[in-house]
């Protein structure tokens, strides 16, 4: 295979590896399918064509696994959409190793089409489009050389070199021009999609589900992913705010899952609209990120009132109803990538009042499993002793956890007993064993408590508070009469926060930022902004009302269209530029080489002078280089005009023989060369 | 054995056509002294196949240089003296009564030569010129139903003089158009004169010059300068030449569609004077000015030497602004 041909086909096979990763970056494909491919891909990549021999056999493999698709899909093990890509990816494997030819360049490269779209409708995140822009070059590149060597004799070299600048550069106005269509043409908002787009780095936390299974997560420790940015007022000011973030509660355990009974009386509750007030308590204005996964409201304990709430949404930010489930929980109702509201909490350990509670639920923070092993009851009454107030019951279960068992965050595996396995077996365990463990503990001598789930921590990051995925938290509420629920914490103190690596952290923050601004300025880019960002080029900003009116647009209006236009001037003028070039670039290159040349010696071609104008004119002076000029002027015009070539490295000897002439002009001349630097 | 016949003679080499073309101009600058630029100016214009326009005062050798082409190619030669009274009969020729056979036969007139020159043009009346100029651009003479084809190679010289205008009849610009290059002879230097007053004897200076080519090498040179090979972009940068000269301001008509063709033609021949079988910008600017300027309509009223100088001058200036392609 010759070398054009080897490129292009590795630009090919390069694209059609984008197009899958645009797919794969969503983590929703089954990982056979990302193996097969990778596999395919590789293989192409090396050259070798396995499939060319047996072209329909390997084609007929895929209908087995079409088959089996559809099954999957059929028994809901599958999703539709992910199925769909996954054979899209197989069709385009298969075709990577069939023999090359142009109907399966075509065809792969319609493939990996099909692949951007399937990744489109899996995610349309940051590394999507980055997925789509490499496609998009790469299968331009690809296309462009084969259209150069489907031009060019049999047999004939295909003059890469000089191409591929060219089409790189037409490659890169193409991409500035889709970006200003992105920018100008107005956009029609409708979810054509029925999916959901999903955050580019998976969903990181686990969520907040009905349910706790003790043992069933542990590994969120060290996900540095930020799940919630949040402005408090008043402002602690503090760099590690420390605090308990409550998602929800459980209050049922059955000595391997926690849950919690029943659900409240107010469900589908409409949404709250909040009102400023309430000095003395914490106001904060919360966001949810995407990688946050879940519904859930987030507030600093204890939460008094949440409202104003706002779903974010692939076809714009819209008010939502929220939820009120048990557990004290509050969900949104729509689903969203992100929300922001508003939430007013009460400082900890100030809330006289819990609320009012059913004997139901009183019962329910004394309720311990059926199988409780008694040695759990025994172990209490041990560290308690005859110790009656909860608080300082809790605070000395917590403090004895904490001394006598180790964190740790590998999991022992489903055990029937993770309680008794905690406490008598392993002693090691991560927040929901220690939690489970108090409050248990506490249960068996009578104190009411309960499991609380959230985050703990709060990183301060200029005028907010961030929490990451690896802030997930369990602690536990003691009611204490006059108080409410008090939170106690048994982890110890070191473990509670997120513990991933620093590098990782910054690496992460960064990812967030630009995938931050990709979400802002990029996925949720709708017609209004596109109105809006018109309108701030024509219209005086706001609050300049009362200024009196001006007839002529604003100053930035002018700026903007002067930018516009010297952008435009220079693109025309890098174009114009270059179109004279683009044949016999060798020799207007040599040209110019040879008119530097010359110009060390204070030999300058005049307006609208001519390199043979030049060599005229030095055979009419009787220049000393006028010899050495005349026939490399005479062999430029025979390469420009005459259809005769420089030869490979001829005009390098060419050059080295008038820089010769150069270095023995007498010193006469050599003045002028000084005269002129 | 069979042997094919060569139907052609072959294309003359580009070094080959040069020595002729050199041959031809050393051979004219016997009769015409320090006149070299012009000379070789001329028989650019015979070789790529166009007539000459000399537009200059009497007494500067015009005709002697005619005469001179005529000899030193070897063509058959007619003079023809344009007066008020010429008419296109005693141009082209008349069908005359024989009457011996009771038939009329066409007697051909001077322009049936190889090199004709038209000797002060402006003076016939215009419809005498146009019988000349028809026959310049078809090549043959219809007369009473009849064709009558003008021998090959076949080349007009026509000179006018550009001060004295009295009692002239202008050529019409879509007549001037039809001349390939117009040339001026101008007076010689003051060094040439007073050599030619100590060294000219009482024999006419076109008596000394000889043949040193024929008819025939002057067809095959022509068909040279037709196989020319002109690069796309310099037959880009002859367009943008001519719509230069249609764009500018002191210009009330610019170069016409034939006069783009005139400059391609004239360039290609300019091309064997370097020995090249392609052209090069070079080469359409050293023929520019005689090939555009007197196709130029000016938008002053000036006329004479005075319009001439003016148009030389702004396509030298358009030359300057164009950009050659590199």
């Amino acid at each position: 295979m010759t070398r054009p041909n080897r490129l292009r086909l590795i630009l090919r096979d390069l694209g059609t590896g984008a197009a899958f990763a645009s797919m794969a970056v969503s983590g929703q494909l089954p990982i056979w399918a990302l193996g097969l491919f990778v596999v395919a891909l590789g293989v192409a990549l090396t050259g070798r064509r396995p499939f060319a021999r047996l072209p329909k056999l390997t084609a007929m493999l895929l209908v087995p696994l079409a088959g089996a698709l559809y099954l999957a899909v059929a028994s809901g093990r599958m999703d539709l959409v992910v199925a769909a890509c996954s054979f899209a990816g197989l069709v385009a494997g298969q075709r990577l190793l069939s023999e090359t030819s142009t109907a399966t360049d075509g065809q792969v490269l319609l493939a990996g089409l099909l692949m951007v779209a399937g990744g489109a409708a899996l995610s349309g995140e940051l590394f999507f489009a980055v997925c789509l822009m490499a496609f998009a070059v790469l299968a331009s590149l690809s296309l462009g050389l084969a259209v150069v060597e489907a031009a060019v004799p049999v047999g004939e070299p295909v003059p890469v070199r000089a191409v591929m600048r060219p089409l790189a550069v037409g490659t890169l106005f193409a991409l500035l021009g889709a970006v200003a269509f992105f920018i100008l043409f107005p956009r029609l908002n409708w979810n054509v999609g029925a999916r959901r787009a999903s955050p580019g780095l998976g969903t990181a936390t686990s969520g907040f589900s009905d349910t706790v299974r003790l043992g069933g997560s542990g590994t969120l420790k060290s996900n540095p992913r930020v799940v919630l940015r949040a402005t408090l007022t008043p402002d602690p000011l503090t760099e590690q705010l420390g605090a308990y973030w409550l998602g929800r509660t459980y209050d049922t355990f059955d000595g391997q899952e926690w849950s919690t009974i029943g659900a409240p009386k107010k469900r589908g509750r409409t949404r709250v609209t909040l009102r400023r007030g309430a000095e003395t308590q914490v106001y904060q204005k919360v966001e949810l990120l995407p990688a946050y996964g879940s519904r859930t409201l987030i507030a600093l304990e204890t939460p008094s009132k949440l409202g104003n709430a706002l779903a974010h949404t692939p076809t714009g930010t819209r008010r939502t109803l929220l939820q009120e489930l048990g557990g004290d929980e509050l969900r949104f109702v729509e689903e969203g990538l992100g929300y922001s509201y508003e939430v007013y909490s009460v400082p900890p350990g100030t809330d006289t009042d819990p609320g009012k509670m059913e004997q139901l639920e009183h019962d329910q923070l004394l309720a311990l499993p059926d199988n409780l092993d008694p040695r759990v009851t025994e172990l209490a009454r041990q560290v308690l002793g005859d110790e009656k107030d909860p608080l300082t019951a809790a605070n000395k279960l917590s403090s004895w956890l904490q001394r006598e068992y180790e964190y740790t965050l590998e999991l022992g595996g489903d055990v029937t007993d993770p309680l008794t396995e905690f406490l008598f077996v392993r002693k090691a365990g991560h927040c929901e064993h220690f939690a489970t463990a108090l409050t248990l503990l506490l249960r068996s001598q009578g104190f009411q408590a309960r499991l609380a789930t959230g985050f703990f921590g709060g990183e301060r990051i200029g005028d907010e508070y961030i929490l990451r995925a690896g802030d997930a938290h369990a602690w536990t509420h003691v009611l204490v009469p006059g108080r409410g629920f008090v939170t106690v914490d048994a982890t110890p103190p070191a473990f509670r926060a997120n513990q991933s690596l620093e590098l990782l952290e910054s690496l992460v923050s960064i990812y967030e930022a630009i995938e931050s601004a990709w979400r802002t300025s990029v996925v949720d880019y709708s017609f209004r902004d596109q109105m809006n960002f018109v309108r701030d080029l024509t219209r005086p900003p706001a609050g300049s009302g009362e200024k009196k009116r001006l007839d002529l647009p604003p100053l930035r209006a002018w700026v903007t269209a002067v930018l516009v236009g010297v952008a435009v001037y220079q693109a025309w003028r890098y174009l114009s530029r270059r179109k004279p070039r683009t044949r016999a670039l060798e020799a207007t290159r040599f040209v110019d080489a040879v008119e530097r040349q010359l110009a060390t010696v204070g030999v300058r071609a005049g307006d609208g002078e001519t390199l043979e104008d030049v060599s005229a004119r030095l055979t009419r002076e009787a220049h000393p280089l006028a010899p050495t000029v005349s026939p490399l002027t005479r062999r430029y015009l025979e390469a420009r005009f005459g259809q005769r070539a420089l030869e490979p490295g001829e005009s390098a000897q060419l050059l080295k023989g008038l820089k010769q002439a150069i270095a023995a002009l007498p010193p006469k001349e050599k003045p002028r060369e000084k005269a002129q630097a | 054995m069979n042997s094919p016949a060569r139907a052609v003679s072959p294309l003359p080499s580009p070094t080959t056509a040069r020595a002729t073309l050199e041959r031809v101009a050393a051979n004219l600058s016997l009769a015409v002294q320090g006149k070299e630029k012009e000379v070789r100016l001329a028989v650019t214009c015979v070789a790529a196949g166009g007539h000459l326009l000399l537009e200059d005062v009497p007494g500067v050798g015009k005709t002697t240089l005619v005469e001179a082409i005529a000899r030193s190619f070897a063509l058959s030669f007619s003079r023809v003296q344009f007066t008020a009274d010429l008419m296109p009969a005693d141009i082209l020729g008349a069908q005359v009564f024989h009457a011996q056979s009771a038939t009329f036969n066409f007697r051909p007139g001077p322009i049936f030569r190889q090199l004709v020159l038209a000797d002060e043009l402006n003076r016939a009346p215009p419809r005498t010129q146009s019988a000349l100029l028809e026959a310049m651009a078809q090549g043959q003479v219809s007369l009473d139903g009849a064709t009558h084809v003008l021998p090959r190679p076949f080349t007009v010289v026509a000179t006018q003089n550009p001060v004295d205008f009295s009692g002239t009849y202008p050529l019409p610009d879509s007549q001037l158009d039809r001349f390939l290059m117009r040339l001026s002879l101008g007076h010689p230097s003051p060094e040439v004169e007073a050599r030619l007053l100590t060294t000219r004897d009482a024999s006419s200076p076109i008596e000394a010059i000889q043949s040193v080519t024929s008819p025939e090498e002057l067809a095959d040179l022509r068909m040279q300068v037709a196989a020319q090979r002109l690069d796309d972009t310099v037959a880009e940068y002859v367009v943008r030449l001519a719509q230069a000269t249609r764009a500018h301001g002191d210009i009330e008509r610019g170069a016409s569609t034939r006069a783009v063709l005139a400059l391609g033609m004239a360039a290609r021949a300019h091309a064997l004077w370097e020995a090249r079988d392609f052209v090069t910008p070079g080469d359409v600017r050293a023929v520019l000015g005689p090939c555009l300027a007197h196709r130029l309509l000016l938008r002053s009223a000036n006329q004479g030497a005075y319009t001439r100088d003016e148009a030389t001058h702004l396509l030298e200036e358009v030359s300057r602004k164009v950009p050659a392609p590199r």
